[in-house]
């Protein structure tokens, strides 16, 4: 019971990022139903502008929000560079054109900062911890958990009570009439990705003040729990992929405890088996969107 | 199995065997011209070949992007290295291999065999679980699946070292020397040239290719989109366990990373740059990508230099760096993305240009009077034919609170004409969906010749006779005007025996699209657009034909001669039609007996005569009061 309590604890944690993750990727593919794989390297980036703040002699806290706008500016950047070009492409092309801007960022990292990892300050109580009855909690844990819920209410009150947030669930759930209805469809967009990277910027001074450290292919990870996340949870569904982040941290923890030792280690394998699974008996994922074939 | 024996299989054995030539002698010369490193470099673009042509038969017939191929590759490379590294090998490297696998011993040949069967085994099982998640074009959840495998496989191969010699040794061998000629390469080259493009124009791939365009329509043509993919699958994983084969041999030592996002970038790369829909596009950007690819390595090692103009150290120097082949790939995916998401090639494939040339060859330059010659005669109606009927009862549908459909009942026979009419929103279109089996009815009982044909999959409905046309058009846009009527002559010849099929030529010609056959049917305008949808469900011997709006964004010119076309083709085919449309005078004109729809039910019917006299009709058309 207790290991399960503690075990809720640290799912929750670890789901807090991922949720964060799950739904910059789901309000982006709201509105051009673009499955973003570039996603994650939103945090490459930030995190080697953490690291060239970091050798300027910068501390964790001035890094921090360094890596919010960092995500941002970036976000918005792609958008203008890449994924305005290809709006209303086939589904194929916008995800090998989100794999192409995965892989030019990574690559421009290994050719000008090389393949090697780079490091920067994080604060001194990351691995701390302290107790709550038999519960050992991370103070990091914490903190991401306490700011995540915050960034979430933020974000409901944005898309609930504000015209952006409205123009913006519009043309998630049909952009072509939200468009004649006199959404702008370039700031509507535009507004998405600055979410998303928003929320990427939240998530990834998470992800990377936990890992300290980043490289080029830094972005795989993130992008991978974004993506899937937002997947289980079922694409076009905010609320899913919020709920699929923490399904996803929760699933994650339970697995490392619980599998034995031969194949622990295989836990990220395990993990996909099961999304595997879910999709082939649950295409739609958890959350159904209301969705027919148009004839 | 080949609509034409001629042009599926003849020409493009031809058209493998001079792509082969060029392919194989470029590469020849190249290395002959700079030799030693050069040798290598040529030797890993045929097999990368083999993988990417494999990687085309799936990505390139089906459209489904999969990031899994290269897990299969990884899958198959293990089970090859693993079956042909000698025991005495195995010894040093795996001692406690499971199932006794240290001790097996067989020859490279069979061990390639056993890596072909057993990949395409678990082909077979991740193909299962692609088709329950819905694949089809452009489908996210199937691609994710696909990225699973890579990812599951890699994750295995690092953690299952008494197998696989872990992420850091891994297994390295020599297993009979390095490949000491590169004839296998060459035998595996040409033999993946020829399946895809043989694949590709068998009814398989044909059929794959219609429910890549348009998986909907393809499923209304008599097409099980899940059948042909997984054909495609199996044959495409099975070529690409070939090359895996071939590259563990050649490298003679193997990584869990050799088969990974890397490599799985650099194949991709690959296929999209050519031009995914042609194997004449792969093959081609294969040699552009290895040729931009080495350029890109050099320049990055030893700079820039123009006719003895060395810019090493000069401005360039911030691009000409170490690792800029790696930006060149990714830059490469994204332009062509961005710029021509089609490739270099699109839909162009070498043996279809080499057989029109050789058609006009032939011809002697007159073939426009070759072609009127040869136009079909117009078809004869038929006399008679066996009797079918179509009977719907109280046929209800909602959608959420929204009723579209409430107690509708129709009946409709071969011969006949029968209208179904009604304002927009009347529930017309959800009845077609409902008797195509588009949509499934919450209750109510839907039958042909007496079977109860309720809740059956459109596709099987399609081959028992009920076709249908689009209010949107939905045509196979890639594909030339016969092509699309073949899709449904292939259906037509394998599941409407029993029935007097017309051949594909007199029905194009009888839609007046004779002149168009081999255009593209994204180049045809709306009203040929039509007459091929038209056409297209025609060739399949249907016993129903169901038109939905055939005569919108028509003239009356057009509708008039539309309507002719259409009592026509059914009557060659001896096909009931069942038409719908808004327009009041239209369906008085051409139809037998008339449905008239208003909010979900049927509110008349009649003969025309009958039906318009009807007050409930005149109200619901005229706005007069009701008067029940």
């Amino acid at each position: 019971m207790i290991e399960l309590l503690q075990n809720l604890i640290d799912g929750l944690g670890r789901g807090s990022i991922y949720a964060l993750l799950a739904l910059g990727v789901a309000v982006v593919f709201g509105v051009m139903h673009l499955l973003n794989f570039a996603h994650g390297e939103l945090i490459t980036i930030s995190g080697y502008a953490a690291y060239a703040a970091g050798q300027q002699g910068w501390s964790w806290y001035i890094i921090a929000p360094l890596i919010v706008v960092c995500a941002v500016v970036s976000s918005l950047v792609i958008e203008r560079v890449a994924f305005s070009r290809v709006r209303g492409e086939s589904d194929f092309t916008l995800l090998l054109t989100s794999f192409g801007v995965h892989f030019v960022v990574s690559a421009v990292f290994l050719l000008y900062v090389s393949a090697s990892v780079k490091t920067y300050p994080r604060p001194g109580w990351v691995t701390n911890t302290y107790s709550l009855g038999p519960l050992n909690i991370e103070v990091f844990d914490t903190v991401v958990i306490v700011v995540t819920i915050i960034t979430l209410i933020a974000t409901t009150m944005l898309l609930q009570r504000t015209m952006f947030g409205l123009a913006l669930r519009a043309a998630s759930a049909d952009f072509d009439t939200a468009r004649l209805m006199g959404v702008k469809s370039d700031s509507v967009i535009r507004g998405a990705f600055a979410l998303s990277g928003l929320l990427a910027g939240i998530a990834g001074v998470f992800w990377l003040m936990r890992s300290g450290s980043t490289t080029p292919s830094a972005g795989i990870d993130p992008m991978l729990k974004g993506v899937l996340a937002a997947l289980i949870g079922g694409l076009g569904s905010l609320r899913g992929a919020v709920l699929g982040g923490f399904a996803l941290g929760l699933a994650e923890v339970l697995l490392r405890s619980r599998l034995p030792d031969s194949i622990a280690s295989l836990t990220e394998g395990v993990v996909f088996v099961l999304i595997a699974l879910l999709f082939i008996f649950r295409p739609q994922g958890l959350i159904t969107v209301a969705h027919a074939e148009r004839v | 199995m080949f609509p034409s024996l001629g042009r599926d299989v003849a020409f493009p054995v031809i058209g493998s065997v001079l792509l082969f030539s060029a392919f194989v002698g470029a590469g020849l010369i190249y290395q002959n011209w700079l030799g030693g490193a050069a040798e290598r470099l040529v030797t890993v673009m045929l097999i990368d070949a083999v993988i990417v042509l494999g990687i085309q038969i799936y990505v390139g017939n089906t459209g489904v992007l999969s990031f899994g191929h290269i897990g299969f590759g990884a899958i198959a490379g293990y089970t090859f290295a693993v079956f042909a590294i000698s025991p005495a090998e195995k010894a040093k490297r795996i001692p406690d291999a499971p199932f006794g696998l240290a001790e097996v011993d067989v020859s490279s040949t069979a061990a390639v065999l056993i890596a072909v069967l057993l990949t395409v085994a678990v082909a077979f099982v991740i193909g299962v679980g692609l088709a329950r998640s819905g694949a089809q074009s452009g489908a996210v959840s199937a691609t994710v699946i696909t990225l699973a495998l890579l990812f599951v496989t890699h994750e295995v191969a690092r953690n299952w070292p008494e197998l696989t010699g872990g992420e850091r040794a891994g297994l390295f061998f020599p297993i009979g020397g390095k490949l000491d000629t590169r004839a296998p390469i060459y035998i595996a080259l040409f033999g993946a040239l020829v399946v895809a493009r043989v694949y590709a124009q068998s009814r398989s791939g044909r059929l794959a290719a219609a429910a890549r365009e348009d998986n909907l329509a393809a499923r209304a043509m008599g097409v099980n989109p899940l059948v042909q993919q997984m054909a495609a699958l199996l044959i495409s994983v099975a070529v690409v366990s070939v090359g895996a084969s071939l590259r563990v041999y050649e490298d003679g030592s193997l990584l869990p990373q050799n088969f990974f996002f890397n490599y799985t970038l650099l194949t991709l790369v690959m296929l999209i740059v050519g031009g995914r829909n042609s194997v004449t596009g792969a093959l081609l950007g294969v040699a552009v990508m290895t040729a931009g690819r080495e350029l890109a390595r050099r320049l990055g090692q030893d700079g820039f230099e123009i006719f003895g103009i060395g810019l090493d150290g000069e401005p360039l120097d911030w691009v000409f760096r170490e690792n800029l082949q790696t930006v060149f790939l990714g830059a490469s995916m994204l332009g062509f993305m961005i710029l021509r998401p089609s490739g270099l090639l699109g839909d162009w494939e070498f043996d279809e240009w080499l057989r029109s040339r050789f058609g006009r060859f032939r011809a002697g330059g007159r073939a426009k009077a070759a072609a009127a010659e040869s136009r079909p005669e117009p078809l004869p109606e038929l006399e008679s034919v066996e009797p079918s009927v179509l009977e719907a009862h109280g046929i209800d549908v909602s959608f959420g609170g929204f009723k579209a459909l409430s107690d509708v009942g129709l009946i409709a026979r071969s011969g006949e004409v029968i209208g179904i009419i009604g304002p927009n929103g009347a529930g017309k279109t959800t009845m077609v969906n409902v008797i195509t089996g588009l949509v499934e009815p919450s209750s109510g009982k839907f039958s042909l010749n007496g079977d109860d044909v309720t809740s059956t999959p459109t596709y099987r409905l399609a081959r028992l006779g009920v076709v249908r046309t689009f209010q949107n058009l939905r045509l196979f846009a890639a594909l030339t005007v016969r092509e699309n009527v073949e899709v449904s002559a292939l259906i037509a010849a394998s599941h409407r025996q029993g029935r007097t099929l017309i051949d594909v030529d007199s029905v194009i010609a009888e839609a007046d699209l004779w002149e168009y056959r081999d255009r593209r049917a994204r180049e045809l305008d709306y009203g040929n657009s039509r007459r091929l949808e038209l056409a297209r469900a025609a060739a399949l011997a249907p016993s129903f034909l169901l038109l939905d709006e055939p005569t919108s964004g028509m003239s009356d010119l057009e509708s008039a001669e539309m309507i002719e076309q259409v009592r026509h083709m059914a009557a060659t085919v001896g096909a009931g039609v069942l038409v719908i449309d808004h327009d009041l005078n239209f369906i008085t004109g051409v139809s037998d007996r008339i449905y008239v729809f208003d909010h979900g039910e049927v509110i008349a019917h009649g003969s025309a005569e009958e039906v318009q006299a009807d007050p409930l009709v005149r109200a619901a058309y005229l706005g007069t009061e009701r008067t029940v």
